[in-house]
């Protein structure tokens, strides 16, 4: 009996929440102490995260506006959102900035990490190097590529000039603002290279040398190996991708000092949920936006799950 | 099983002792916090009023002549100045947050414009009694800035700052066209005029802009204002954003925009930059809208430029007006030493206080009296400004002015950039606004 306890004891405490005791006796009598150690993050999880979230559902049936409490209005912010124009509009820039920026990020993400994956010499400094600018904070970020893309003096369009192109006012054109903080984001993508790199490492050898065998080229390889082999990073990399991409906010904001300028199409979702909440006391109507955009990505990562199954290759599987 | 239950027990009272340790770190912390603030020139019986502000630079000096100025004259009051980063310019979250977590500070310094919709959502003390058992009356204040500072009948603010806005004109580039420097245009027509022969133009490049509607402080309230127009009904409690001469101010705009064309200037205006790199500086833009902060960076990064203001056009020449804002001081809800508060906004909004912060900012009082002292009346510059304030607009007192102001910006770029007639784009404005003036 003493032998049994300590053994499980040991099992809760080296794997923590990972995995489940099988035998509901062992739950009884051995997780309690673990519960109690994990209790004060237990404890600060309800309070300062679930608590605000499920409050958040309630207020957004309500015109709270955080210094008062307001009145319950049923689901008016709801019916008022769908006649809002911005919202509409911001809805149409994030999805405009996640449906070019997602697949983007991927295929150059991928394309780096496998550069980066070649046997040459310095590759650790050519690494840092495309990882750097994921250091770099966002409002940093944003105030850099400013000046690079000033349509003035800025670096990018002097270069096109310099073989002939007259560049656009790429923050100042409503056309050309959305591409600009695209090409701004694709700059940081250091993390998922990372992450594609080490998929990449994860690929055993012996495929390679079993295709080479059979005389497959440096593209048969690509498709038939390396990709497939790669899905489930992409797919997770997909999954956060798509996630942030949603929740844009730092850089447009910076970029725009919350403006949104030129004319909104700089106004991202949650900027527009940001200046509700804390510029116009409607903290009722942007809780109602929050939920919104949950159930939207909820909606999303539940798609991108589902068609998984037909896509992603495990190893071993 | 009976050893098991032993260690649980000793879990339980390492977790009680854990929990208490945590407990005992946070008061000690408290504790802690509270000394250093006594340390800070906190003797014995001396109250501690804590002040929010978000001033740097030469405003920023001002305000510490005046707490200096304040403190020695009353000893038992030590007013503790914390700098919060942007309050006031659209960033208010620190000090909503703090209100809403019924820890303030004593006095905070903050836009007027914003003081009716805070004082409408109950987060601002009434001053109103305050100032009735210390004689402190509108009538030493410029109406508007007194207006600002109140929401329904209740006085929620004391104004320590203004400004207003006229036409900036460059007198060497009138000389270069031919046109005379101390004629400067007064109807919109001779803005035009003037503008046009002012501009140069290589390819598709600007080499200088006559003038540009909507570049620094020409903001549409501004405009509207100019035009004739108007943008509140007080007896309503409704926006008038698409009033008919609103509408001719904005399609003004929007032709100016399209003539020029819209993105080109955007192109312009996006490659200049603030203080020395403002375009009117560096000879860029001939003519600007902007405040009599203005001309404070002139004086700054470019003494020697020879320029002139004139109040803003108007389309018959007549009626010249502008529209000023400014910063007041305000007691946030559940201040807790508020009889010093009051001490000192009573000083920062009086005679002597604005004496000496106007004096070292250079932002103009919002007593005429103090104005005059300080010879702003004398100055060839700063008298146009201080001339105007009578006849000045102040934005709607009303709780949604943040909102109103937001649309209004967007309002401007959506009819340059052709997205609706200013017509439409107006009156979606005046619905949003009044939505939520409803609810």
């Amino acid at each position: 009996m003493k032998q049994v306890t300590k053994n499980s004891t040991m099992q809760t405490q080296m794997q923590g929440s990972f995995a489940k005791p099988k035998k509901r006796a062992m739950l009884k009598n051995s997780s309690i102490p673990g519960w109690l150690f994990a209790s004060p993050w237990v404890i600060g999880l309800l309070l300062f995260y679930a608590f605000p979230l499920i409050s958040s559902i309630y207020f957004s049936f309500t015109t709270y506006s955080i210094l008062q409490p307001g009145e319950f209005v049923g689901f008016k912010n709801y019916s008022d959102l769908l006649h809002d124009g911005l919202f509409w509009e911001s809805i149409y820039n994030t999805i405009y900035f996640a449906v070019f920026f997602v697949p983007l990020s991927i295929i150059i993400g991928i394309a780096l990490a496998m550069m980066l994956n070649m046997k040459v010499k310095g590759m650790s400094i050519y690494r840092t190097m495309f990882f750097l600018p994921t250091l770099v904070p966002h409002v940093a970020l944003a105030v850099l590529w400013m000046w690079l893309l000033n349509p003035g003096f800025g670096l990018v369009n002097g270069m096109l000039e310099v073989v002939g192109i007259t560049g656009p006012n790429w923050l100042g054109s409503e056309t050309w603002s959305k591409p600009s903080l695209v090409l701004m984001s694709l700059w940081a993508i250091g993390q998922p290279v990372i992450i594609y790199l080490a998929g990449l490492g994860d690929i055993p050898q012996e495929f390679y040398e079993a295709a080479e065998v059979d005389g497959a080229n440096w593209l048969q390889k690509t498709w038939k190996v390396t990709l497939p082999l790669l899905t489930p990073v992409i797919f997770f990399n997909l999954v956060m991708g798509a996630i942030g991409a949603f929740q844009q906010f730092t850089l447009p904001y910076t970029l725009t000092q919350g403006q949104g300028s030129p004319a909104n199409s700089l106004t991202f979702y949650v900027m527009y949920l940001y200046d509700n909440a804390f510029k116009f006391f409607k903290m009722g109507y942007a809780s109602a936006m929050a939920w919104i955009l949950f159930v939207i990505i909820m909606a999303l990562t539940a798609v991108i799950f589902l068609t998984s199954k037909r896509w992603v290759h495990y190893q071993g599987k | 099983m009976r050893k098991t239950r032993i260690k649980l027990v000793k879990c339980n009272l390492l977790l009680l002792l854990m929990a208490f340790a945590v407990l005992v770190g946070c008061s000690s912390e408290e504790g802690a916090g509270s000394d250093n603030n006594s340390d800070s020139g906190n003797e014995e019986g001396q109250t501690t009023v804590k002040f929010w502000h978000p001033m740097t630079d030469t405003s920023g000096d001002a305000v510490e002549e005046v707490i200096e100025a304040f403190e020695k004259q009353n000893p038992d009051i030590n007013i503790d100045a914390t700098y919060i980063a942007n309050q006031g310019e659209g960033q208010n979250e620190k000090l909503l947050t703090a209100i809403a977590g019924g820890n303030p500070p004593d006095v905070a310094y903050f836009d007027r414009f914003e003081v009716a919709s805070w004082a409408a959502q109950g987060s601002l003390e009434e001053l109103t009694d305050f100032a009735e058992d210390d004689g402190i009356t509108k009538n030493k204040y410029y109406d508007f800035a007194w207006a600002e500072a109140s929401y329904e009948g209740g006085l929620y603010g004391i104004p320590t700052t203004t400004d207003s806005r006229l036409l900036f004109y460059n007198k060497d580039h009138f000389d270069e066209v031919g046109l005379d420097p101390e004629n400067p245009p007064t109807t919109i027509d001779e803005l035009e005029a003037a503008a046009e022969k002012l501009t140069i133009k290589e390819g598709n490049r600007f080499e200088r802009i006559g003038f540009i509607p909507w570049y620094g402080q020409g903001w549409f309230y501004g405009w509207g204002w100019s035009f004739g127009g108007d943008f509140y009904d007080p007896s309503t409690n409704t926006a008038t954003a698409d009033h008919p001469k609103n509408v001719e101010a904005l399609e003004w705009m929007t032709d100016f925009a399209q003539k020029y064309g819209v993105e080109e200037i955007a192109g312009f205006t996006d490659s200049q930059g603030d203080g020395a790199m403002d375009p009117f500086l560096t000879g860029q833009l001939s003519m600007k809208v902007d405040g009599n902060f203005g001309v404070a960076s002139i004086e700054k990064f470019k003494p020697d430029l020879n320029y002139g203001v004139t109040p803003m056009p108007t389309p018959t020449g007549k009626d010249h007006t502008t529209w000023s804002g400014g910063w007041s001081v305000v007691m946030p809800k559940g201040a807790e030493n508020q009889e010093a508060a009051w001490e000192f906004l009573k000083f920062f909004g009086g005679e002597e206080g604005q004496k000496i912060f106007s004096e070292t900012s250079r932002d103009f009082s919002v007593i005429d009296s103090v104005n005059e002292e300080l010879g702003y009346k004398d100055d060839s510059i700063f008298s146009e400004f201080i001339n105007i304030l009578p006849k000045s607009n102040a934005r709607p007192v009303m709780t949604e002015g943040s909102l109103y102001w937001n649309e209004l910006a967007d309002a401007v770029e959506n009819a340059t950039r052709d997205n609706g007639t200013p017509q439409e784009i107006l009156e979606e404005v005046s619905d949003k606004v009044n939505e939520a003036l409803e609810n």
